[in-house]
């Protein structure tokens, strides 16, 4: 029989550091299924980069849920943060390049890069209105 | 909750161990960022941030280390790392850092490697 998932939902305040509340969220749950620790650290660093992300972009609440799917050979967390801000294209952000970052004065511009190289899968709906960033590790990912 | 703290642990001619503690986001890396440019007007040229006691940095942390990697470079400095979680190496690896900038996996063997030199 399947174990049931672990289901933690949270809804971060517009404070600084808040976005350590979900890296929290992460580590509870990715505890409870015994996933492995160091790629539950690489989930929490894709974590606080959507959840910056909707902070610095998004409008009213961010809301966060974090499922951990239990699994002796193949446990997986999945992570959603949602926004309510304008909505961006995705496929619009370059990705970006270190020397041309080193040249830039603009040296930010990491985030979506780091959230889509840490895990699995990466899935980012945006409209005007409501941004959803879906991201999914598993272990032996990546 | 992660408390960040800053120390200029050790200085050796011109190398400087600055250890890091705690989360680095936008106002840990500004006093990294402040206490590198310090350093670097004194006359170091080579800063090797320990991060042993780091577990968590973000992109806004990661933009101000680029400025001190920068910084570095522009007075034919180094900047230097050791003593990093498995997930920030994998950071820095995802970044492509270790083209300008030195990763060691521990002090002692930074040091060995840094410290002669000066």
């Amino acid at each position: 029989m399947m174990a049931t998932p672990v289901r933690v939902r949270l809804v971060l305040p517009r404070k600084p550091r808040a976005e350590l509340l979900a890296t929290r969220a992460v580590e509870e749950a990715g505890q409870r299924i015994a996933f492995p620790r160091d790629t539950l650290a690489e989930v929490k660093l894709a974590v606080v980069e959507a959840c910056l992300n909707a902070f610095e972009y998004g409008l009213g609440e961010i809301e966060v849920e974090v499922v951990a799917h239990p699994d002796n050979a193949h446990a997986w967390i999945e992570v959603a943060v949602v926004d309510h801000g304008p909505g961006f294209d995705p496929a619009g952000v370059a990705r970006p390049i270190l020397e041309d970052k080193l040249k830039s004065r603009r040296k930010r511009g990491w985030g979506l890069e780091l959230i889509r190289r840490l895990m699995d899968e990466v899935e980012i709906t945006s409209q005007p209105g409501l941004t959803r960033i879906r991201m999914i590790r598993r272990t032996g990912g990546v | 909750m992660e408390t960040f703290e800053l120390k200029v642990a050790d200085q050796h001619g011109t190398l400087a161990v600055l250890e890091v503690a705690g989360y680095i986001n936008n106002e840990g890396g500004e006093v990294i960022a402040k206490e590198a440019r310090k350093l670097l007007d004194a006359g170091s040229r080579t800063l090797l941030l320990d991060l042993r006691s780091t577990r968590i940095i973000n992109s806004i942390g990661i933009s101000l280390l680029l400025e001190v990697l920068e910084r570095t470079l522009e007075v034919n400095g180094l900047l230097a790392f050791c003593s990093l979680t498995p997930s920030i190496a994998k950071t820095f690896q995802i970044m492509g850092l270790a083209q300008y900038a030195r990763i060691f996996p521990d002090r002692p063997s930074a040091l060995a490697e840094l410290a002669p030199a000066q």
